[in-house]
């Protein structure tokens, strides 16, 4: 337990530097206004997954069946 | 100077000799088989040839460029390794089944005109339905069934579109398909290929019933040479490239519920497959060679991820993700190339996926179509998820019940293979880039900003993943798609032939058979006409008739014929009479 609370210590660390070094990169060719926002992928990575759970939830609630629904 | 054949050619004959050979002989001839194709695609000269005149059109059986080259070569690499793979088993007719599929799939690439294609199209989806059917259980049956009505359907409509487009262009030749009456008829018989929504039911409902060896030869070929086709015929396409998106982003939706691994790879091939619909449907050189690229890389990696199912199925016989875990100790290469190809196919610097998939998002933003970019973006993180998911549940929860041991050496040589080229590529993509269609490409994927986004969006979407791990965890249960109209629609449809329809029939079948019955009487005995008009109406009243017309004769009721005898001279009087009107009606007219 102690390890796995070490990995994930480490894990947000790495997420902390991450964000920071996006501070530092510029993108190449930016084309849309977001292009040029520092460490923009990093919002897009949370939001995105959020909003995926979000249409997993919605869609899984209209959609979901016993294994055996179409026997 | 050798002296090439189309390697559709080697592919399909090759299958053949498969039944007459035994043991080892028939191992070294089935790797043989892609070595000598791959030999002969390398002396394939770019042209026409192969041409064999039919019905006054021109048959093109190799009709070779940059573009079929690249696709030629992935297929026959992919062949040598999915063969490999499946080396171990005995059953020829899955090994025949999946050399015909190999080497019509080849024909559809090399094919210069319609009507071959067509016939190889054709070839490529009855030969594919035996790879589902060699599992022999009846959900792969009917699986197999529900697959090959899809195709003939999309085969149908792409006949359809051919006939017209041959008959409003005079011409046959593999080209850009214009607007036209034809147009939509082709769209829809390569779109039904490609997977298009809501056409792509047929994919995530048979590939995962197919045998685990088929499964692997299945996510290679169908949609890819969809793919190919539509870059050849459907190139810059607005409708085409927002459905690439939208493909994208429902594939990995639907794969994030599914508890079945196999049905969640099949999601991800519809996810997958969208991202080169894009690029082709975008259109710029750019585009096109990002979805070219992508076809490349997503051969590799999610054959890959079908052969490290596979192994897990076949060592453990489990298919669900709740009746799995604690394989990384049991299975350590499955479990390292299965985070291999999935890093793959999430786009992680390093591997495959992360060169092409970077083509397309940049083309799409380079085309100005910021909604596909976001849209293509969104579906990067799913796929990151659905693979964090599937490794997680598959091969790092605890699960003390589950024993299992590492796959065949065939199995493992072939995943390893694969796997070290996902790696390859994916640290010298000049290799690849040297092999696309469009050689005029400005495109670094090494860039520290693509780099650091990449990883910001991997590592935030990580953070998501495990502070909601549970609503990420998978359950016993399935999840409709748009296939539940197509199987209502198909039960509806059994209900009306059987019911209203049916009783249609039946109600006509009395009626004639009532009118013959009659003509019966009217002819063994003219005169009887009243008679049987005064029983008919007396068995109406009784009620009896019906059942004596819908069976015949019954039993009761045998025709006494002297029952209804008149004298000779009634007989002669309307024959006289008879013969008075028919030379009344010569003379007059």
């Amino acid at each position: 337990m102690e390890k796995i609370k070490i990995l994930k210590r480490l894990y947000f660390l790495l997420v902390f530097l991450c964000i920071l070094v996006g501070f530092l990169a510029k993108h190449d060719h930016a084309v849309f206004f977001w292009h040029k926002i520092p460490s923009i992928d990093a919002i897009f990575g949370a939001l995105g997954a959020i909003l995926l759970l979000v249409a997993k939830k919605i869609v899984h609630f209209f959609t979901f069946r016993e294994e055996n629904f179409y026997d | 100077m050798i002296n090439t054949v189309p390697p559709a050619l080697i592919f399909i004959l090759g299958a053949m000799f498969i039944p007459f050979l035994k043991g080892k002989l028939k191992k070294l001839y089935l790797i043989l088989i892609p070595l000598v194709a791959f030999i002969d695609l390398i002396y394939l000269e770019q042209g026409t040839s192969w041409v064999f005149k039919f019905l006054g059109y021109d048959l093109i059986f190799a009709e070779v460029d940059r573009l079929s080259l690249v696709v030629g070569y992935i297929f026959v690499i992919i062949g040598f390794l999915a063969i490999l793979y499946s080396l171990h088993i005995e059953e020829d007719g899955q090994h025949v089944a999946a050399c015909l599929y190999t080497g019509s799939s080849l024909g559809v690439v090399f094919a210069g005109d319609y009507f071959s294609l067509f016939a190889f199209w054709e070839i490529m989806a009855v030969a594919s339905v035996f790879l589902i059917w060699y599992q022999k259980d009846n959900e792969s049956l009917n699986a197999g069934f529900r697959y090959i009505l899809m195709h003939l359907f999309g085969g149908c409509c792409l006949l359809a579109g051919i006939i017209i487009y041959s008959a409003s262009k005079g011409s046959i030749l593999v080209d850009r398909v214009e607007p036209g009456p034809f147009y939509w008829f082709m769209l829809i018989g390569f779109g039904l290929n490609a997977a298009f929504i809501p056409l792509h039911t047929w994919l995530p409902d048979s590939y995962p019933n197919g045998t685990f060896t088929g499964s692997v030869f299945l996510s290679v070929y169908t949609t890819k040479t969809a793919i190919y086709v539509l870059a050849r015929c459907f190139p810059a396409t607005e409708f085409v490239a927002y459905m690439g998106g939208i493909m994208a982003v429902y594939g990995v939706v639907f794969a994030l519920m599914q508890n079945n691994t196999r049905k969640l790879l099949s999601y991800h091939i519809v996810s997958q497959v969208g991202y080169m619909v894009a690029g082709v449907g975008i259109g710029t050189t750019l585009g096109v060679n990002g979805g070219i690229a992508h076809l490349f890389n997503h051969i590799l990696y999610k054959a890959l991820l079908f052969m490290t199912m596979g192994s897990v199925i076949y060592m453990t016989g489990k298919t669900k993700l709740t009746e799995l875990g604690g394989l990384a100790k049991l299975m350590p290469i499955t479990c390292i190339t299965c985070i291999i190809a999935s890093l793959s196919i999430s786009g992680a610097p390093g591997f495959n996926g992360f060169v092409s998939k970077g083509l397309i998002i940049s083309s799409a933003a380079e085309a100005h179509k910021p909604v596909l970019e976001l849209m293509l973006v969104l579906a990067s993180v799913g796929t990151f998820l659905s693979f964090v998911k599937l490794c997680y549940f598959c091969f790092f929860t605890k699960n003390e019940q589950i024993e299992a041991k590492e796959a065949p050496i065939n199995m493992q040589l072939a995943m390893g293979l694969t796997a070290f080229l996902c790696i390859f590529i994916g640290l010298y993509p000049r290799v690849l880039f040297d092999l696309l269609p469009y050689q005029d490409i400005h495109y670094h994927p090494f860039t520290f900003s693509h780099i650091t986004g990449v990883i910001q969006l991997f590592l935030l979407a990580g953070v998501v993943f495990m502070l909601a791990k549970a609503a990420f965890s998978p359950h016993n249960d399935i999840v409709l798609d748009f296939d539940y109209f197509y199987r209502m629609g198909g039960r509806g449809l059994s209900w009306a032939c059987n019911k209203p329809l049916n009783n249609f029939r039946s109600r006509i079948q009395v009626r004639i058979s009532m009118g013959i019955f009659i003509l019966v009487r009217l002819c063994k005995n003219p005169i009887s006409t009243l008679d049987i008009f005064i029983a008919h109406a007396y068995q109406r009243a009784t009620k009896s008739l019906r059942f004596r017309y819908v069976s015949g004769y019954s039993s009761s009721e045998v025709y006494d014929e002297s029952l209804h005898k008149r004298p000779i001279g009634v007989g002669v009087l309307v024959a006289v009479i008879l013969l008075s009107v028919f030379a009344l009606v010569h003379f007059i007219f």
